[in-house]
Formats: C-alpha cells, sequence, structure tokens
C-alpha cells in the first residue's frame, strides 16, 4: 500500500517552476531517496509533503487521506533537517519531549518513558542532560532523530541529514540510519545531493532535475539503466563518458573502460584508441584522463582503475582501450532519453 | 614573513607603512573617542564627586571638604525621596510596559503583510524625533484647557456633564494631579522607548533560523507555543539588553519631566536629574545638586554592566 503519494505536485516561485508536476507513490516501510543537485526542487518537494510549503497545484496523500490543506501538526511526519534545528535553550531531554508536549496528554511518567524510550533506539540516554551545544555534530544528529521518533510518526522525511557531518562519521552515520531504518520498518523520504548516499541506502531512487523526476529506480536500475543522459552522467563519480556521434549519443562507465589485453579480448567489445594526458592517483583508485582518438572529433574521457589493478598506464602515451558493448549505453540526443544500440 | 620583516624594519625610518602598524593605528583611531569621554564625561564626573563631597555653591566655588554632609542632607528632605521613588517607579513601569508592547509589535512585524514598510516607518517616528519636540507635543495633548484627548472623551460623552464615566469636569487636568502626571509621564516614556525596543527585539526574532521554526511547526506546536517556548527565550538576551538599554536612558533623562511639568504638581513628579537640576543650577546649591544626580550612578554603573555581559553572551550564541 502506498503510503505516501503525490499527484501533479507543483510548486512555483513567482515565475519559477520549482517543482513540476510530480507523480510519486512511496510503498509502506520503503525507505525512498529523492536524489538531485542543488535547486533541482528536491528539498521544496519534501517541504511540500511536510506541509511546510503550499503547492501551487497537486495533491498530496498521506496513508490515503488527502492532506494538501493540512498544516504540518496535522500529518502524521517527523522531519529532521540539515543544520538538526535543536533548540539551543533546551535540554536534550527538553528536546525529545518537545513533539509530544506540542501534542499533549501526556502525564510526566508517560512523557518521561517516551523520550527515554526514543533516546534509547539511538542510544543517547546519557545525553539526555545536556545541551545541544555540548554535543558533538553525531550526537546532535541522534537526538535531531530521536525526536523526530519520539511521537512515533507514519512518515520520516530527512532532509540531507549526513551533510553536516565530516566524511569519516558519514560513512558509519549512514550504516547506522539504514539498520535503524529496517529495525523500526519506518517508511522514509532522504533527500540528499550525494549519490554515494543515494545509492547506499535507497531502496529506490527518485532522480530530479529542473523540477521534474527523471527516473525513479533502484539503486541498481538508475545506475546501470539510466533512463537518461543526465542521470547517467550525475551518478557515478566520475559519472558517465559521453560520446557525441552525429545523430545520437553513446555512453559508458569509467570502471568499464580498461586497457585492451590478450585475455580479456573478445568480438563483444568496442576498442578505442585513447591517449591519456594524466593519471591521478586517489589512494584506492587512480583516475586516467585522456582523448579518444579516431574520430572527426576529439572526446575527452576518464578511466577509473583500482589502484591494485596490473595494469600500468603513464602519461604522454596512447592505448588500446575497450568497453564491453553490452555496456554501452545510447541516448537521443536532444531528449537525452534511452534509445536501442546503433552502431558507430 | 620576508614582508612582515620588511614593514617593520622600514616603518622605523620611514612613514611610507604608517598606516600597516596596527599598534599606531588602534591608538589613532582610539584618541579622538578617548579625548572626548575624558573631557566630557571624565572631568564632569570627578568634578561632581568633587562637588558632592565639599561646599561649593553657585557663588563660591571654593573646594572646602565637608564629608557626606551633603548626602545627609539631602536624606532628610521629602523632595528627594519622591524623586528617587519616581526615578525608579516610572522607569520601571515604563520599561514593564514598554517590553510587552515592545513584543507585540515586534511579533506583528516579523511577519509579512502589505505595507509593513510604512508600518515600520510610523512606529520609528517617536524615536527620531528629537525629544524636546516630542514632549512639547505630549504639552499640548495633555493641555489642562485644550487636550484634544478631552475633545474626544467629551464628544463621545465620557467626560464632563451629569453621569459621564471620567466625571462631571470638563476637563480630566492631566498634568494637574499628582496621580495621573505620573501616570502622563510613564506614557511618554513608554511612547518614546516603545519604537527603540520593538526594533531590536524585531532584529531577535529575525535573527532566529527559519529551520527552528520550521521544526517547531512539524513538531506540532502552536503558535503561542512557538512563542513562549521557542521564540522568547531565544531572544531573551537580545530582550535584556533592549530593556537595560531603555531603562538607562529613561533614568538618565530630565528632558520630558522637566518640559511637561518641572517636576509638578508640588513635586510630585520630580525624579533625580530634574531635581538635581532645580537644587543645583536653579537653586544655586551646587554641592547637593552634585549629590542627588550622584545617587543614580551605581544604579547606571550596574545596568552597563549587565548590557556589556549580555550583548557578549548574544555573540556567542
Amino acid at each position: 500500500m502506498a503510503v505516501i503519494e503525490t499527484k501533479g505536485l507543483t510548486k512555483y516561485f513567482g515565475e519559477v517552476k520549482a517543482v513540476d508536476g510530480i507523480d510519486l507513490s512511496i510503498q509502506e516501510g520503503e525507505l525512498m531517496v529523492i536524489l538531485g543537485p542543488s535547486g533541482c526542487g528536491k528539498t521544496t518537494l519534501m517541504r511540500m509533503i511536510a506541509g511546510l510549503e503550499k503547492p501551487t497545484g497537486g495533491e498530496v496523500m498521506i496513508a490515503g487521506e488527502n492532506v494538501t490543506e493540512l498544516p504540518p501538526r496535522a500529518r502524521p511526519i517527523a522531519m529532521v533537517f540539515q543544520s538538526y534545528a535543536l533548540y539551543p535553550h533546551m535540554t536534550v531531554f527538553n528536546n525529545i519531549a518537545f513533539p509530544l508536549k506540542a501534542r499533549g496528554g501526556f502525564s510526566k511518567e508517560e512523557l518521561k518513558e517516551k523520550v527515554e524510550w526514543a533516546a534509547s533506539i539511538l542510544g543517547i540516554e546519557r545525553l539526555l542532560a545536556r545541551k545541544p551545544r555540548e554535543l558533538s555534530g553525531g550526537e546532535r544528529q541522534r537526538v535531531a532523530l530521536s525526536r523526530a521518533l519520539a511521537k512515533e510518526p507514519g512518515v520520516l522525511l530527512l532532509d540531507e541529514p549526513l551533510s553536516n557531518l565530516d566524511a569519516k562519521l558519514r560513512a558509519s552515520a549512514r550504516d547506522e540510519l539504514q539498520r535503524f531504518q529496517r529495525r523500526l520498518g519506518i517508511t522514509t523520504i532522504f533527500v540528499t545531493h550525494d549519490q554515494i548516499e543515494a545509492l547506499g541506502m535507497g531502496d529506490r531512487i527518485v532522480v530530479m532535475s529542473g523540477g521534474k523526476i527523471v527516473q525513479v529506480g533502484t539503486p541498481r536500475d538508475v545506475y546501470h539503466d539510466s533512463s537518461n543522459v543526465f542521470v547517467a552522467q550525475f551518478l557515478g563519480s566520475p559519472g558517465m563518458n559521453i560520446l557525441e556521434m552525429d545523430d545520437f549519443l553513446v555512453g559508458f562507465r569509467p570502471e568499464q573502460f580498461t586497457l585492451k589485453t590478450h585475455e580479456t579480448e573478445s568480438d563483444g567489445q568496442k576498442t578505442f584508441s585513447f591517449s591519456v594526458t594524466r593519471v591521478e592517483y586517489l589512494g584506492a583508485d587512480q583516475l586516467i584522463y585522456g582523448n579518444i582518438e579516431g574520430y572527426e572529433r576529439e572526446y575527452h574521457v576518464v578511466a577509473k582503475f583500482s589502484s591494485e589493478s596490473t595494469s600500468i598506464v603513464e602519461a604522454n602515451h596512447t592505448y588500446e582501450f575497450v568497453v564491453n558493448r553490452d555496456q554501452l549505453r545510447y541516448f537521443e540526443k536532444q531528449a537525452g532519453s534511452r534509445i536501442e544500440p546503433r552502431s558507430f | 614573513m620576508q614582508d612582515n620583516a620588511a614593514v617593520d624594519t622600514s616603518s622605523r625610518f620611514s612613514t611610507k607603512y604608517i598606516a600597516d602598524n596596527e599598534k599606531f593605528l588602534g591608538w589613532a583611531f582610539l584618541l579622538p573617542a578617548v579625548l572626548y569621554i575624558l573631557l566630557l564625561v571624565g572631568v564632569p564626573f570627578v568634578l561632581a564627586i568633587a562637588f558632592s563631597l565639599a561646599d561649593v555653591t553657585v557663588g563660591d566655588t571654593t573646594l572646602n571638604f565637608v564629608g557626606l554632609q551633603n548626602f545627609a542632607r539631602i536624606m532628610q528632605t521629602p523632595e528627594f525621596w519622591q524623586s528617587l521613588r519616581n526615578t525608579f517607579g516610572f522607569a520601571i513601569t515604563a520599561q514593564i510596559i514598554t517590553i510587552i508592547l515592545a513584543n507585540i509589535l515586534a511579533v506583528l512585524l516579523s511577519s509579512d503583510f502589505r505595507g509593513k514598510w510604512f508600518a515600520l516607518v510610523l512606529i520609528m517616528l517617536p524615536w527620531s524625533t528629537p525629544i524636546a519636540l516630542g514632549a512639547i507635543g505630549w504639552l499640548w495633548l495633555l493641555d489642562s484647557k485644550f487636550s484634544p484627548i478631552d475633545w474626544v472623551l467629551r464628544y463621545f460623552s465620557l467626560l464632563g456633564g451629569e453621569g459621564a464615566l471620567l466625571g462631571v469636569p470638563k476637563n480630566l487636568y492631566y498634568l494637574g494631579k499628582a496621580q495621573l502626571a505620573q501616570a502622563s509621564i510613564i506614557m511618554v516614556y513608554v511612547w518614546r522607548m516603545l519604537p527603540l525596543s520593538a526594533v531590536i527585539l524585531l532584529a531577535g526574532l529575525t535573527s532566529i533560523p527559519q529551520d527552528l521554526l520550521d521544526q517547531a511547526e512539524v513538531d506540532g506546536s502552536s503558535f503561542w507555543r512557538t512563542l513562549f517556548q521557542i521564540k522568547l527565550p531565544l531572544i531573551l538576551p537580545i530582550m535584556i539588553i533592549a530593556i537595560l538599554f531603555s531603562f538607562i536612558y529613561t533614568v538618565g533623562d530630565m528632558a520630558i519631566v522637566f518640559i511637561l511639568t518641572r517636576g509638578g504638581p508640588v513635586y510630585y513628579t520630580h525624579v533625580l536629574p530634574t531635581w538635581a537640576y532645580i537644587k543645583g543650577i536653579e537653586g544655586g546649591a551646587l554641592a547637593e545638586g552634585a549629590a542627588i544626580a550622584l545617587f543614580i550612578f551605581p544604579v547606571l554603573l550596574a545596568a552597563a554592566i549587565l548590557i556589556l555581559r549580555y550583548s557578549r553572551r548574544t555573540e556567542v550564541t
């Protein structure tokens, strides 16, 4: 059953179409990631689902009920902001208790019990007496999550909750967040511009661009079967290499662009003459920048090797590189949508 | 590093890099302010202390040390005690009314509506008018015979005539009766201080991150809960600064009382500054005037220290 549905959801800010006709359906217990570059309308979409932004057009349904006209507090949602938005003058206990007090009808003991329960899920019982400024980034995030959970919402909305953490903490927070979502089985919408988070955490990913949905699918779908050249280039680090042919585009992923060797040689491969200009060493990986030669124009592309790779490539040399034909992706030149394979 | 070294050595011999020398610049920029404070605040202040401990009068300014005699003498007069009571009574009552009204205004002004800038201009007017002009305006409004306020009250049959709510006489004589005069002065203080307090609080309210307010909304908080549990506690340090500023201003002010009532009727609306002026300048008893004026000093000092402390706190959070 769809817990959240949007129908033709639209938001204009003056002349600007921030969100342009979004039809989306999110299932019970699902972790749905909304991914897109900044300014694509993903945060506005989430704020409309939360009720913080009034749509210009369209509907929001939560648990079968049309909530489009309802204020946030009438919706069964909780939200965690990028800044965590902890109330700085309240202790952690009072922060977590705030949504419960706002709802009312709890005795002091019930309140204490619920706050302690919410704190225990994130393992922050020992922080209850502290003020937000005495907490580290990771602890603040947990407090914000506890506060969101305290009122046992039907839907959890997370707006870039990891981007304020440092890189090292982010990986473990990602893992923790996903395990905790699975354990509680709470329907979650997760907005991010970080494709690693999106691919790593989402049950499904909605890729947005220019206020519209470009593709919805599992991480594997959107990465390997990108329906659009925008998705193909946005996902992956670096994104897909795109070669512009006369009347279509062809692309392949950097990690699928490999040095031709006798062992790997086969008919199902497309061979390119690749003149390397620079090798970038990135620890685990290395990126090889260069140009594909032999076509009317020169194409700048990137290959990605593991640093452990035995293939040695050096700058200012030309090599034969290959891509498996079934890994080549073809796109329309104008609209950028996926098309059947062509020969070139 | 090398550049710095070059600047240091050459500045010793030439004035070419003198503007790069922070020590020199600091003193150069501070000097006018320091001189101003020393000459126009420091000297009179020391003089006032000296006067208050001596027997100077307008006619004889030789300093003969008399200890605390002046203080003892002024404390035996009922005018002094009335002035002291009024100074704090007026200031505290005005502060309470001001801060309540300022909060309401600031909350109203922090929402968006058409003609907001116009409302802001209107609200700032009392603060931008010279205080003497404003006080004279009020003097006319509160006139014993021709008060427009009384006209309006009479027009609605609230005043003058049999069975009128506010009494049979044709006028209320705002500045002629002790309690009404005191209330009138408090009202003018509020009128004067409200714009500044409202704008300070408005600045505080607009500085609350939108995220926090959105969070409160998502958390299900009502308007009043958000106001009293989120907004007001967050602007509390700023609110205290607004209160202290307007408190200092009110306690030290003599223009409003002097123009409206000159301390009357009898001495019921005197505050320490007006009483010090009447006694010291008009009455010629410089020493006693200085002693009266010095009475507010510890209070103002404490308020100033609190302001500095709280303004530092608002910087941190």
